[in-house]
């Protein structure tokens, strides 16, 4: 019930956010791709101009050059880059390069941090069909800068999503936390006239009733004691996730005691026996509330399913507790799915069905194993072992 | 003997230069001229084998198409007679031509 609905809305808050953000840090991630590709590609296309430029230079250099006439002509030489001559063979004529260049098929192309350009020219100064041009590669675009970018867009996008959430959710919450309070107040205001009921019966004097409105009286007296009990059970689910643990050592033999007492009344008219074999002063840490509770639905559980006029055994040792009924039992199918909440096999019984739900979390919270041994009309055995 | 000997040295190792000397420069002269039409050849056949291969042709069928004169001298000297030279001393006279004016090895 509650703890249902808060569970429901952190999952329904995480599945949004996931989708948000998911999307969000999708664009986000195409965005600053797209913008990182479109830098390298610009960067590519600036150093190709950059290097036809040079190719240029070069060229006209030459055709300088070959206007001359001389015994002797100085191959021109750049400061910025380095280049080199082939003739339409591809043969070198002359090169201030260290490297030699094999393949004339890529017109650009990059090698160990540098930039090649290959451009034919014609007319064939000094023999000259292909000029080659080398310089070292200009630093590729740095994307540190870029991921920082990204990093604060994200940080801020998982910032503004949270809030985004929180508006979303908002309708949701109210609604959520109405029915809440409304269950709540509702399992609140049954505590009054609950225990009015049951302090009203207990001073009715019994001498002054005649045997049939005695009979009448305990009767509403056991039918009090259901509703307070499962009025019990509600408020272990309502304020499960909140009550506050007081966990004490309690003396369990003593708690046992009490309820065997308590239910006295509903076993009586079933005509059942409890058979106590308990074992005093037997101590365990835990709260107060959950162990009564834990104690209460085991017992009362036995006390619904077993057949009439049977024995009950309650067995306490040291680090045992069994309550054995002599009921209908279960088969091994019905066990595995005793814990789903709301899960009722029997619908002749009343009840909700919440009973093994909050003694599954009870044991879980304190780490007490749970044995259930249960024969077809036969009969159930609940163990519990810490 | 010695001497005789020493004297066919230097005609063999005379014998290409100044078969040359004999056959090419013997009428062209002026070395400048061989400059130019170098750079005319390299401007238009780029490499070594092809600038030979060129001349080859041009001067064993000498026609306006293959001739690399500038217009104006081909219309004023027109083109140049069949070369009389056999295939091989025609070549070998060629390797020397280029071997002396290629704008290659002037490069530094």
């Amino acid at each position: 019930m509650g703890t249902n609905l808060y569970s429901g809305e952190k999952k329904t808050i995480l599945y949004v956010l996931s989708l948000y953000l998911s999307s969000t840090l999708l664009l986000i991630t195409t965005l600053f791709a797209s913008y990182y590709f479109y830098e390298q590609d610009k960067l590519f296309h600036q150093e190709k101009d950059t290097l036809k430029k040079y190719a240029q230079e070069l060229e006209d250099k030459l055709s300088l050059l070959n206007d001359e006439n001389s015994d002797k002509y100085k191959y021109p030489r750049f400061e910025n880059f380095k280049s080199a001559i082939y003739d339409i063979d591809k043969k070198l004529i002359f090169s201030t390069m260290d490297d030699k260049v094999d393949d004339f098929n890529d017109e650009y192309f990059t090698k160990d941090a540098h930039s090649f350009c290959i451009s034919s020219i014609s007319p064939y100064y000094f023999g000259a069909a292909y000029t080659v041009i080398q310089k070292e590669t200009s630093k590729v675009f740095d994307p540190t800068k870029l991921i920082f970018l990204a990093l604060i867009t994200i940080i801020f996008t998982i910032i503004t999503s949270f809030f985004l959430v929180n508006i979303v959710l908002k309708p949701l919450r109210d609604n959520i936390k109405l029915l809440d309070n409304f269950i709540k107040d509702t399992t609140h205001e049954l505590n009054t006239p609950i225990s009015t009921i049951l302090a009203n019966i207990e001073t009715i004097d019994a001498t002054n009733c005649d045997e049939k409105s005695l009979k009448k009286l305990q009767r509403i007296k056991i039918a009090s004691l259901s509703i307070s009990n499962l009025y019990q059970d509600l408020v272990y689910l309502l304020l499960n996730h909140k009550t506050s643990l007081q966990n004490e050592k309690l003396n369990v033999s003593e708690i046992l005691h009490q309820r065997v007492i308590y239910f006295a009344n509903m076993a009586q008219l079933k005509k059942l026996e409890f058979v106590l074999n308990i074992q005093e002063n037997v101590f365990f840490t835990a709260d107060r509330q959950k162990m009564e509770r834990l104690i209460d639905n085991i017992l009362s559980n036995a006390i619904k399913y077993t057949k009439k006029a049977t024995k009950i055994k309650i067995t306490l040792t040291s680090n045992m507790l069994c309550i054995e009924d002599e009921g209908k039992g279960m088969s091994a199918e019905e066990i595995k799915n005793i814990y789903e909440r709301y899960r009722r096999f029997d619908k002749t019984q009343g009840g909700f069905g919440i009973g093994y739900s909050i003694i599954k979390s009870i044991i879980n919270e304190y780490g007490i194993n749970i044995e259930i041994e249960s024969k077809i009309d036969k009969g159930t055995k609940v163990t519990l072992k810490w | 003997m010695v001497k005789f000997i020493f004297f066919l040295l230097i005609v063999f190792s005379n014998i290409y230069a100044s078969n040359f000397d004999e056959k090419c420069l013997s009428c062209h002269q002026d070395s400048f001229q061989f400059n130019m039409m170098m750079k005319r050849y390299t401007l238009k056949y780029s490499s070594e084998e092809k600038i030979k291969e060129a001349i080859f042709n041009y001067l064993k069928n000498p026609t306006h198409e293959t001739s690399i004169l500038p217009l104006g001298f081909l219309n004023r000297f027109g083109i140049k007679d069949k070369s009389t030279l056999d295939d091989k001393t025609l070549k070998e006279m060629i390797d020397i031509y280029y071997d002396r004016y290629n704008l290659k090895s002037k490069l530094y």
